[in-house]
């Protein structure tokens, strides 16, 4: 008789990662092409049509992007904090007070000319983040409170102040609808000439690119790696954990932060009523998705983003909304199970006790 | 375009339409009204039981009064978040691309981007639900006040031996302001001294706290309430209690047949097949405002279990008093729920205040 255990892998390489993804990918697709199917369309129709609109065609990767641009950055910001074994859960209500603050300076602060003017409002949305973030990291670090539990907390409030300055004071005039008036033009960001991306993406990539050397050749990168591993072994090696705890999720909070800069900035142009949208829940998925690694942020950020955009091709096929969504879901759950198989590899035992 | 007009537009559209046949050399501006391709794009499933679904049905009978056939004919966008830009541009440009002549935007959030992506499709008549704001988008918007009026004299008519009325409100905006203070003046229109006590979710939709405010109002006496709330919490809570209440968006009778005395429902069909049949004819405005009341801002029938015939009768020489006149909702002496004179005696309140309304009429208790 045969016995099955499990046995845990020690290492594991980056290509066994992402073969394991992809593997995952295609179980997931195939799951929602059983469902697909059972509501009366073909898979691979369904399939290659939402790919060729969104991935394929000029048109979906400008939307892809665009959509994806709070995702990455609120992504990044949960990495970092992931990435320290710190459960920042509020990139959600980080982002909301980015916003909120940007839009505070925006509305009511000093006209500055120029460039100085979109860098102060993307300071102030960046501080309007890294405070709300700070909030939960001061009891972290003191008293440790759970972090997990305050920065959920804190998104409710965050969502709430946003809503009613978007439907109060700063609602635009002569409408129904929860949102401010424009911005003045000289704070919007521009588009890259010719490609019709906004100035944004690369400015992410850059900070992506940033946060990959910092995590790789300094020495405080190296820390947080170590402080996620074992605090222990951290608070052996004399590493100062307030202090970081507090640098982390500040810094955490404040990319979410930005992630308002961005999308009011770049994108929308006014400050919405429920602009996070959920980026910082889904910023949760995407940073485990991609292991912390700044990089990968980026690419599976726009990944969902394109699969969120294409909910709009499937339904001009008659699909139902709740397809797209579904796979998002899938996609998520499936590639997260199939983590499991990275890390243990199941041994099969002969009676007795010594392996097959 | 207001109200009075409407039907003369609609006229002078037949007649257009009729020479326009005469000539059929036009023809190429002009195609036959059921050829029309409609998108609709909206925030939630159609099937929402609220706002999405009476605007959907209000489509969907457009549709079917003009011969347009809704399986081929009506492209649904549905889940496409006011939040997100690039998935709205997305729908957009998946409708065009499948030939829509008409878009429209079920959600006043859309507004703002439709209005620029307008430009880029010149073809294409994009509608939106909202406020006269922008200049190259119609934009459609109801009078519930008058419906809202209807709902508010008939509880006031039922309560006998009570002057206390009840309101389950969503968020405090100036839409849902509209609603409450119209269904106040219309109980104090059948009673002097009727009240009416708000009671907020602070939610679009909220299946226990509107339950909760429901219970509340109950608890507190009251017996019979308005809402503007999406869900069919509050019918069932006043079915369970033996209270009545007036359902909102599309005809909730059937959530509680025991509760329900009517329902006020959002009818968009007349506002669509006016769009449809001036887009077909090739004379639509693109910068055309609508603001409807009439049949457009109606009550379902009434639940004849509950409502007496002589009262349904009373209810509906209101709404007629209402179509022509006699009756203005918003017509003087109107004061607030801290005594200022809102309009004076022998003046109606502009089309502008009604609809940025950010006060509560006299007889609202428990306003912001």
């Amino acid at each position: 008789m045969r016995r099955f255990r499990l046995e845990k892998k020690t290492k594991r390489s980056a290509l066994a990662v992402l073969l394991n993804s992809i593997l995952f990918v295609l179980v997931a697709l195939a799951f929602c092409g059983v469902i697909i199917a059972a509501v009366g369309f073909n898979p691979l129709e369904v399939y290659g049509r939402m790919f060729s609109r969104a991935f394929l065609s000029v048109r979906g990767i400008r939307s892809a992007v665009e959509s994806g641009l709070p995702l990455m950055l609120c992504g990044l910001g949960v990495s970092i904090a992931f990435r320290m074994n710190l459960n920042n859960i509020g990139a959600e209500g980080q982002y909301a007070v980015g916003a909120i603050l940007g839009g505070a300076f925006a509305f009511y602060g000093p006209k500055l000319p120029g460039i100085l003017g979109i860098l102060v409002l993307a300071v102030c949305c960046f501080l309007g983040g890294a405070i709300w973030a700070l909030l939960c990291a001061i009891p972290k670090a003191f008293w440790d409170v759970d972090e997990c539990i305050t920065t959920l907390m804190l998104n409710y409030v965050a969502l709430i102040l946003l809503s009613y300055l978007c439907l109060g004071p700063w609602k635009a005039a002569g409408q129904n609808v929860g949102q401010t008036e424009k911005i003045p033009d000289s704070l919007a960001l521009g588009e890259i000439p010719g490609l019709e991306v906004s100035v944004a993406f690369p400015l992410v990539i850059l900070i992506a690119v940033l946060m990959f050397c910092f995590y790789k050749y300094t020495t405080s990168g190296y820390q947080i790696s170590v402080m996620g591993k074992s605090l222990t072994a951290a608070r052996y090696a004399g590493i100062n954990l307030k202090k970081n705890i507090l640098l982390v999720l500040g810094l955490s909070g404040g990319l979410a932060g930005l992630a308002g800069f961005i999308q009011f900035a770049g994108i929308t142009g006014r400050v919405q009523e429920n602009m996070p949208n959920n980026a910082g829940y889904t910023a949760i998925v995407i940073a485990y998705l991609s292991r912390q690694n700044p990089l990968v942020v980026i690419v599976v950020s726009f990944l969902l983003a394109g699969l969120q955009n294409s909910s709009a091709t499937v339904q001009v096929m008659g699909v139902p909304a709740q397809i797209a969504t579904m796979m998002q879901g899938a996609i998520m759950i499936i590639v997260i199970a199939g983590d499991f198989f990275l890390r243990y590899r199941i041994v099969s035992v002969k009676k007795g006790g010594k392996k097959a | 375009m207001k109200r009075k007009t409407l039907g003369l537009v609609l006229t002078a559209s037949t007649l257009m339409s009729l020479t326009m046949g005469g000539f059929s050399a036009q023809a190429s501006e002009s195609k036959d009204v059921s050829d029309l391709v409609i998108g609709e794009i909206q925030y939630s499933v159609v099937e929402d039981g609220g706002w999405a679904q009476a605007m959907h049905e209000g489509l969907v009978a457009a549709c079917e009064n003009l011969g347009i056939d809704t399986s081929t004919n009506l492209l649904t966008m549905e889940e496409i978040s006011e939040e997100d830009p690039a998935l709205i541009q997305a729908a957009v440009e998946e409708l065009a691309y499948s030939g829509a002549d008409i878009i429209i935007g079920g959600s006043a959030g859309y507004a703002s981007i439709l209005s620029e992506l307008a430009d880029e499709y010149p073809d294409i008549v994009f509608a939106q639900q909202g406020n006269d704001v922008y200049d190259n988008i119609v934009e459609f918007q109801i009078r519930g006040y008058e419906g809202m009026f209807q709902a508010g004299y008939l509880c006031a008519l039922l309560n006998e031996g009570s002057n206390e009325l009840g309101f389950e409100a969503s968020m405090d905006e100036a839409s849902v302001r509209t609603a409450i203070n119209a269904y106040a003046l219309g109980a104090k229109y059948a009673n002097p001294d009727a009240t009416v006590q708000v009671l907020w979710a602070d939610s679009w939709y909220d299946l226990d706290i509107e339950s909760n405010n429901a219970q509340s109002l109950i608890d507190s006496g009251i017996k019979y309430m308005g809402m503007e709330a999406s869900s069919p919490a509050v019918p069932q809570t006043c079915e369970e209690n033996g209270a009545f209440c007036i359902g909102y968006n599309v005809n909730m009778q059937d959530y509680a047949p025991g509760a329900v005395l009517t329902s006020f429902v959002w009818n968009w069909t007349p506002i669509f097949e006016d769009i449809f049949q001036q887009t077909a004819a090739g004379t639509m405005d693109h910068s055309a405002n609508y603001y409807e009341g009439g049949e457009c801002s109606a009550l379902a029938d009434f639940n004849s279990d509950l409502v007496p015939a002589e009262i349904q009768e009373q209810v509906l020489a209101v709404r007629d008093q209402i179509a022509n006149g006699e009756i203005s909702v918003y017509g003087g002496e109107l004061k607030d729920d801290e005594g200022n004179v809102l309009v004076a005696e022998g003046e109606t309140m502009s089309d502008e205040e009604i609809l940025a309304q950010d006060f509560f009429v006299e007889n609202v208790k428990g306003g912001k």
